[in-house]
């Protein structure tokens, strides 16, 4: 019940928990990562991806068998990067359409001593972030409304089922038609779909507050608004946090679709062009750029989700 | 003498006596703290129109600085007596009066210790107890000393700023029983707050609690499913029937002296049996209905 909107009968229930990927979004992320209940500590897919980072920046304790696990991890990757570097040159595949790593890196550094990495990379940072921040700011308070007020789901929720089975590249032309090829409607559209996952996440939150909490704080004769700000509030940031997560990842894949669809500017575009004008390295480089791009973002907003729930970490 | 007629001596007995004494107007030595006149709860389960009736006919005063003990087979209804007392739900029928007065929602002045650890997780062990003084607008120098004041209390000196979940069961226990402690309410409801505990533990906060209860006074009303529990520590023990849960008997429990062991004390036998005796009715009774029901 808490998984939807409200419990509305008419729409057909998707019984997806919070964090599900809204229909049609393009999008490669661990779909479906589990609410967290308030005082579980499952880790989430994307907990046990970043791990690799924490153990690579030597953040966690330097015990032998952390360094094995590290040695492990970058096999991985190393095996990656070797396979990369010699099936081109082996002919394996063909080396037009796949050159071999040394040769992306190469194109990647030209990029960045000439500039053009950087121009690309603010463009598209400025206006992801502006998305995702625009998402937060007012997805939040949105989803806090329909997860503690009853009418506010009753009557939200029709027109919210409705957009949230509504594929965000369905509604780009419309984004572009209304808001024009210019920036608003890239930040538009990526604060849409940043928007689901935030809203569906900050609902379920609310509304899966242990009842017990809520009753020992009620017992206590604490009035509505207090019980909201008190007990409601921190119990639910965990769960919103798993939200906020996955929008991050969501900000800098959708974006990247329109700024393919049609930008002078952007990571999007960079890789558009140059396969467009056959700079196949070029645009290897790009694809590589937007990857370490979206592991960053998604190291950093996980380091900032375990400063706010220390509460919650066993181990 | 059949279970019925005990119950109804008992209630004719309670029921004369409050429209006997009204405690605004006489006060008699131990004045009624809670009264529970006649209280029922009907709880509507969900897909069904049968009514679910839960306690029936209530009749129950506990005293002035009174430590009363309720035992009753599960299921009975004790908790949701509890949830009455404390005014987080209303009953059904009848009323229930704390100093004379009708409850009509929770207050300060009644703590809870819920059965399950209701502890806040992203809060340490002192901002919990912190929780009801914020409620109660103390201000903050004064209630860090409180709560400090009361983890010492407990014996959980130096555990200050853990979180629950760095804790253990007894340790949580223990904070929730400060946390109620701490705002100072008259009364004290408990709701099988040892049951989690291993025996050494158990009996070390039995001790904790009559000392505390005999230092500030306090109306405790004590639910548990150990008779040695309820006769160690209540100077009433209440029994009750099973579901619908009514009072079946309400035992005096009179020792001599509470020096020495008193689960050694003949005496204790004797309480002991006496309520074993009355519950194991109930309790048949009470898995009988279950099986009928489930
Ligand atoms: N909110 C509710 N809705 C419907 N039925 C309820 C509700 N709360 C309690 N009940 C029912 O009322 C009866 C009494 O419950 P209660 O929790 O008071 O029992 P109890 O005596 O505390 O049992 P135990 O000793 O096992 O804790 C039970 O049969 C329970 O199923
Ligand atoms: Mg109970």
């Amino acid at each position: 019940m808490a998984d939807t909107l409200a419990a509305v009968p008419a729409v057909p229930a998707t019984g997806t928990p919070a964090g599900t990927v809204p229909a049609g979004t393009a999008t490669g992320t661990p779909a479906g990562t589990p609410a967290v209940s308030p005082r579980g500590d499952v880790p989430t897919a994307d907990d046990r991806a970043t791990n690799f980072f924490r153990v690579a920046a030597g953040v966690r304790s330097s015990a032998l068998p952390r360094l094995s696990l590290l040695l492990r991890r970058t096999a991985a990757l190393a095996l990656l990067a070797g396979l990369w570097e010699t099936l081109p040159r082996l002919g394996v595949v063909d080396r037009v359409f796949a050159p071999p790593l040394s040769e992306v890196l190469v194109a990647w550094y030209d990029l960045l001593v000439g500039g053009q990495l950087v121009e690309h990379f603010q463009a598209s940072l400025i206006r992801s972030l502006s998305g995702f921040a625009l998402a937060i700011a007012l997805t939040i308070p949105l989803g806090l409304a329909i997860g503690w007020y009853r009418p506010v789901a009753d009557f939200l929720s029709p027109v919210l089922e409705l957009f949230r089975n509504t594929s965000a590249v369905a509604l780009l032309p419309v984004f572009i038609l209304i808001f024009g090829l210019g920036e608003p409607s890239k930040i538009i559209f990526v604060f849409y779909a940043c928007s689901w996952p935030i809203l569906l996440n900050t609902i379920s939150g609310v509304r899966t507050v242990e009842p017990l909490l809520v009753k020992s704080a009620r017992s206590m004769g604490l009035s509505p608004f207090r019980l909201f700000q008190k007990v409601i509030l921190p119990a639910a940031v965990p769960t919103i946090f798993t939200g906020v997560r996955l929008a991050g990842a969501y900000s800098i894949l959708t974006l990247l679709f329109a700024e393919m669809v049609g930008a002078k500017a952007g990571l999007g575009y960079l890789i558009q062009d140059a396969q467009f004008s056959f700079r196949i390295p070029d645009m290897y480089a790009g694809i590589i750029t937007i990857s370490v791009l979206g592991l960053l973002f998604n190291l950093l907003l996980v380091t900032v989700e375990r400063r706010f729930s220390t509460w919650r970490t066993t181990s | 003498m059949t279970v019925t007629q005990t119950q109804t001596q008992t209630q004719t007995r309670n029921r004369t006596r409050i429209r006997t004494e009204n405690p605004a107007q006489d006060r008699p030595e131990r004045q009624a703290k809670i009264v529970i006149r006649d209280v029922g709860k009907v709880f509507r389960i969900r897909g069904t129109d049968r009514p679910f009736i839960a306690v029936d006919g209530i009749d129950l005063d506990v005293r002035d600085g009174e430590f009363l003990t309720l035992v009753g087979p599960s299921g009975c209804g004790k908790s949701t007596l509890l949830d009455l007392i404390a005014g987080l739900t209303a009953p059904t029928t009848g009323e229930i009066l704390i100093d004379g007065e009708a409850v009509t929602g929770p207050g300060l002045d009644r703590g809870i210790v819920f059965q399950q650890y209701a502890l806040f997780p992203w809060r340490t062990a002192l901002a919990n107890i912190e929780f009801g003084l914020e409620a109660k607008a103390v201000p903050r120098k004064e209630r860090r000393e409180r709560a400090r004041h009361y983890l010492d209390l407990v014996g959980l000196t130096g555990f200050e700023h853990r979180y629950p979940h760095e804790l253990s069961g007894g340790m949580r226990q223990r904070v929730a029983i400060a946390r109620s402690l701490a705002f100072d309410p008259d009364v004290l409801l408990m709701d099988e707050p040892f049951a989690a505990l291993d025996a050494q533990t158990r009996e070390s906060l039995q001790e904790e609690l009559l000392r505390i209860w005999e230092k500030t006074n306090k109306t405790i009303v004590f639910i548990t499913h150990g008779i040695d529990e309820a006769v160690y520590l209540g100077q009433r023990v209440a029994v009750m029937t099973s579901r619908p849960g009514r009072i079946k008997r309400v035992i005096d429990i009179a020792f001599e002296s509470r020096e020495g062991d008193l689960r050694a004390d003949p005496r204790f036998g004797a309480y002991r049996h006496e309520i074993w005796t009355l519950l194991r009715d109930e309790v048949a009774a009470a898995q009988e209905q279950e099986r009928t029901i489930g």
